[in-house]
């Protein structure tokens, strides 16, 4: 029983969960495919509700009628990409604090960032907006006829990164005061991204500075998909270089792993005194 | 970067060693007044509760301890201190020659820990896939899972419960899938806590005759607490009784009851074909 956590570790601990999802979904398919569908088609209504806008009047501020159809593309993606490593609540990690599951994964032979970053991974049930992101980006390339090279490519991947980087860190941030308050902040983190997702799909571009600024700093909501959309078509808003997100994502990364850490002391020391089952393991 | 731990647990014959730990709580106080709320908000108040006062003990291998004292004496949070789920305030504790403070991970491979509360199994899965994602997680070798896997399903009669969902399960039948997955990576010390609570009698004697076979026949350090005494005296034994944060007792149950002043027992044998049969047929000639 080796006690290194080592890359193949790391793929058996995906497969298992990808095979209970797997069983999961096939367990009752019927119930599975109306949430797969339902969850298509609450995405695809976001989205198409912006792109019928900017098709009406002929783009949004600034940008055209594909270019927001770009964008959705990636926002739809970042959406797939959360639903696939994060069905766990291993995102929303505000409701495991606030609900006292964290002894469940206190008791298990593995280091709690392993934990997190596999027990939630469900590319069956999950994958469905991932699919339709892909598709939708896949059309707007071929629209705004952009040449798509290697290094593109690995730009795309690198900005999403980059974005589902962010949103995980505000969720881990915000989530932290959960361990001072596990009945008020246990839905703290869905309030937090779930609650502006709106903003997160909307392009900014043609808004005031005053509102440009706040949302691309205090939120990240311009992050989400405007300000890496606009960078991966040559045009990074704002005079700022392409390279911000990541500089973004690396200061609230370092920020939620402190104040996060410092919640799991306050936590270790204290304890829980709130225990619910339910949304424990599906 | 890697941080090698020790992880030899053969080092010396203790299974458990608590020496001197105190674990205090800061609980709120809040009144309904107005001027309490007030009060509140300036400076709020807070209490001191010492869950822990100074406890030591030793566990040695292979021992049935019970663990037992009445709600809110400290029982649970001792077992969360063993299973590092707390930190203590004050003391040193080992569980298996290793600190649980700093090497859980290690610690887990080779305790079992179960809440009678809580479950460990997937709900919306067969009990059979929670015991794979066990394997997995564990990293537990093929042939060391199928040999305790064949040994749970027979000794615990699990044979038409491994493609049960944890959710269709009664409590009895959910606690012995949760006992069986907690032996799949053969644990040295077993941590359990209130394992018989919400049992009926049957589910209960299958219970306590397992984990006496395992104490027995595979040496297995087993702690169990529980408000039962005739269920404890019947598993364990040794008893340590623990009241208001302090060790009261700790010793067998036959000087328990000395101690008590409780010399008499009373032994009544019953021809019946259940236990319930037996209670009623007592039942009736104390009423005649």
């Amino acid at each position: 029983m080796a006690d290194r956590i080592t890359f193949k570790r790391i793929i058996k601990l995906l497969a298992i969960s990808a095979k209970m999802d797997l069983i999961w979904l096939l367990r009752d398919t019927r119930f599975a495919l109306a949430g797969i569908s339902a969850d298509m088609i609450s995405n695809i209504s976001t989205v198409s509700g912006v792109f019928l806008i900017a098709s009406r009047f002929g783009g949004i501020g600034g940008m055209s009628t594909d270019e927001v159809l770009f964008m959705m593309a990636y926002s739809t993606l970042i959406t797939g990409i959360f639903i696939i490593f994060g069905s766990g609540n291993n995102i929303h990690i505000s409701r495991i604090i606030g609900r006292g599951q964290l002894e469940h994964l206190f008791i298990q032979p593995l280091p709690l960032g392993v934990q997190l970053s596999t027990n939630g991974f469900t590319p069956f049930t999950g994958g469905s907006n991932f699919i339709v992101g892909i598709v939708l980006m896949a059309i707007a390339v071929g629209r705004l006829e952009l040449q798509i090279s290697f290094l593109w490519i690995v730009s795309l991947m690198a900005y999403l990164l980059t974005t589902v980087t962010i949103i995980i860190a505000r969720s881990y941030l915000v989530s932290s005061m959960t361990f001072y308050a596990p009945v008020a902040a246990e839905e703290i983190s869905s309030t937090a991204i779930d609650g502006t997702w709106l903003i997160s799909t909307f392009p900014l571009s043609g808004m005031p500075v005053f509102i440009q600024i706040p949302l691309l700093t205090v939120l990240p909501e311009g992050l989400m998909a405007w300000f890496p959309a606009l960078s991966l078509l040559g045009r990074p808003p704002l005079g700022l270089t392409g390279y911000y997100p990541m500089l973004y994502a690396l200061l609230i990364s370092l920020a939620a792993s402190f104040i996060f850490r410092k919640g799991l002391r306050y936590y270790v020391q204290k304890g829980s005194n709130r225990y619910l089952p339910y949304g424990f393991r599906r | 970067m890697f941080k090698r731990v020790q992880t030899d647990i053969y080092r010396t014959d203790s299974a458990v060693s608590i020496s001197g730990v105190t674990k205090t709580f800061a609980q709120w106080q809040r009144d309904n007044t107005g001027k309490g709320v007030v009060r509140n908000l300036i400076k709020p108040e807070k209490k001191v509760i010492k869950a822990l006062d100074d406890v030591s003990f030793e566990i040695k291998r292979g021992e049935f301890v019970a663990y037992a004292g009445p709600n809110g004496a400290g029982k649970s949070t001792t077992m969360k201190l063993l299973s590092g789920m707390l930190l203590p305030t004050s003391g040193d504790i080992y569980v298996l020659s290793m600190s649980p403070q700093k090497q859980r991970r290690a610690i887990m491979r080779h305790l079992g820990v179960l809440f009678g509360n809580r479950t460990e199994l997937w709900w919306d899965h067969p009990v059979i896939q929670s015991f794979e994602w066990k394997k997995v997680v564990w990293d537990i070798p093929e042939e060391l899972y199928k040999k305790n896997l064949a040994m749970v399903t027979d000794l615990l009669d699990l044979g038409g419960l491994l493609k049960t969902f944890a959710r269709e399960m009664s409590l009895g039948q959910r606690m012995r899938a949760d006992l069986a997955m907690l032996l799949l990576h053969s644990p040295k010390l077993i941590l359990l806590d209130e394992p018989t609570l919400g049992l009926d009698v049957v589910a209960k004697r299958q219970m306590i005759g397992f984990l006496k076979q395992l104490n027995e026949q595979d040496g297995t350090t087993i702690v169990v607490t529980s408000h039962d005494m005739d269920d404890l005296e019947e598993m364990a034994q040794r008893i340590l009784l623990i009241s208001n944060g302090r060790i009261a007792f700790d010793g067998d149950f036959e000087a328990l009851r000395q101690e008590l002043g409780c010399t008499k027992q009373m032994v009544y044998a019953y021809a019946a074909n259940s236990l319930e049969e037996g209670l009623a047929n007592l039942f009736t000639k104390w009423r005649d």
